[in-house]
């Protein structure tokens, strides 16, 4: 098994009502790149953000593991409460990985150091526990034979697989994906994607903002449609993708076919 | 080099001897204190906190828009006059106290540009990754901002040691004002006693731009 999910009652994430502005470059009105949003995710569900660029989506998910302060609403992330003015951060972001578009790793540290250095400062584990778990992970992801490797020795795919060690590593009850392959070559992306999905099948709560549609179709069970800071339309793949009701969902997916 | 001027050099000697030592503590001292308090401000200036950072920019442009030997001179004359009888400092106090608040507005400049030049995205990874502020600094951001610095703070040391030179002017006896002293003893030899005092600094400085090098070449393997 890839994943460790622990399975509890409830939702997985419950967004409601948030609404997130930030101060335009140069004054004038805030923008709201928020407005109102809510959404609610189950345990193991995997639900597929998609939208034009500028709509909230990359904001969205930050709000979730609390990387941006929301103005206004509520998020609730495995229990814990994200926007509480008294949560624990690190509790929080302990049960919510993320991954990004540009892989984040830590440039000074090697493959399997990245791995190891959340293990060992967050987990609290010993070098050599988080050494074993960490090259678990590496090995699950394909790419311990690149343990020593420092991100810049690395290719953009071989770069996410470690990226995706990392936050699994820490046994997350829910993942976070934005973008995660915007930034590859064509061919390393579906070896990103396959990753994912298998993850998906077994049993990890996710939150993916992709571009890539047969993705969204084949591991989705819902997909949400942003625009302007707010959701459009939502459901499942075929219903989204085949019979949108809303003409901007419409007219977005047109584009992009 | 003639009899007279190999006597002269050797006769003279040990008073620069004792005077390199002295300039050596001063330096180290200046080092060590100017680093840790730049350390601590340029970490707090990095990070672009609300009130904070822009009083650390109003305390470096006083510093940095004034010369020195102003600044030696107000920690030597002016504030033991207050009154205020922490501030009654001997020579070597406040040759210190100026040097090291001298040398931290330096580091403070370097290091909180060091840490700003570190992708906002290595903030994020580790976040993420659920550490927190301090410990993203610590394990995360420092030592990539620090690898990027070493050059910088290398040149700052260096002008430090020559600096230290100035503090002669409050009757601290460290190399130049041996080499002055001397100068009284052998008033003929004034090009040779000054030439020996500039190959001493520079035999000083010059290996520690060389570690600073080597620093930076084993830096640099790691990524
Ligand atoms: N840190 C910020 N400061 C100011 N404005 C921001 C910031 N982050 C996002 N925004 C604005 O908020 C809006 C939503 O941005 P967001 O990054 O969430 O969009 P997105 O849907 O992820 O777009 P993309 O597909 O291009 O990644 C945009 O108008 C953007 O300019
Ligand atoms: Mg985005």
């Amino acid at each position: 098994m890839l994943t460790n999910n622990a399975a509890s009652s409830g939702p997985a994430i419950v967004v409601e009502g948030v609404t997130k502005t930030f101060a335009p470059i140069g004054g004038g009105a805030r923008c709201r790149a928020l407005d109102h949003v809510s959404l609610t995710v189950a345990a193991s569900e995997v639900v597929v953000i998609i939208g034009p660029s500028g709509s909230g989506k990359s904001t969205l998910l930050r709000t979730i593991n609390a990387l941006e302060k929301v103005d206004e609403g509520r998020i609730v992330v495995a229990g814990i409460e994200a926007t509480s003015p008294k949560a624990n951060l690190q509790t929080l972001r302990m049960g919510v990985g993320m991954v990004f578009q540009h892989f984040n790793l830590f440039l000074h540290k090697t493959a399997l150091e990245n791995v190891m250095l959340p293990q060992i400062i967050v987990r609290k584990k010993s070098r050599a526990e988080a050494m074993e778990i960490s090259k678990a992970f590496l090995d699950k992801v394909g790419v311990l034979d690149r343990g020593d490797h420092y991100p810049g020795q690395l290719s953009g795919g071989q770069q996410q697989r470690v990226a995706i060690a990392r936050a699994l590593a820490m046994q997350p009850q829910v993942m976070l994906f934005d973008e995660a392959t915007s930034a590859l070559d064509p061919e390393m992306v579906g070896g990103i994607l396959d990753l994912m999905a298998e993850m998906a099948a077994d049993g990890m709560t996710m939150v993916a903002v992709t571009h890539e549609m047969r993705f969204a179709r084949s591991a989705a069970d819902r997909v949400v449609f942003m625009d302007g800071g707010t959701i459009i339309e939502q459901g499942a793949p075929e219903d989204i993708f085949d019979r949108a009701t809303n003409e901007r969902t419409r007219k977005f997916l047109s584009q992009i076919h | 080099m003639s009899t007279s001027a190999l006597q002269v050099a050797i006769s003279v000697m040990p008073a620069l001897m004792a005077g390199l030592v002295e300039t050596l503590k001063i330096s180290a001292a200046g080092i060590v204190v100017g680093s840790a308090l730049g350390l601590l401000l340029g970490v707090i200036r990095g990070q672009q906190f609300r009130y904070a950072s822009p009083a650390i920019g109003f305390y470096l442009h006083v510093l940095r828009g004034t010369p020195f030997l102003v600044q030696l001179y107000i920690a030597y004359f002016v504030l033991p006059s207050t009154g205020i009888s922490w501030l009654k400092w001997d020579s070597t106090t406040a040759a210190l106290v100026a040097l090291s608040i001298y040398t931290s507005s330096y580091v403070t400049e370097i290091v909180s540009g060091g840490i700003r030049a570190v992708p906002a995205g290595q903030w994020e990874g580790a976040m993420a990754c659920a550490m927190n502020r301090w410990q993203s600094l610590r394990y995360v951001i420092l030592p990539q901002a620090l690898k990027l610095i070493l050059p910088s703070l290398a040149g700052v040391y260096v002008n430090l040691i020559k600096a230290t030179s100035i503090v002669s002017v409050v009757g601290i006896t460290e190399l130049t004002r041996q080499g002055e002293i001397s100068i009284l003893r052998f008033p003929a030899d004034v090009l040779l006693i000054y030439g020996i005092v500039a190959a001493i600094y520079f035999s000083y400085c010059f290996p520690a731009l060389k570690a600073v090098e080597w620093l930076e070449r084993r830096a640099a393997r790691g990524s």
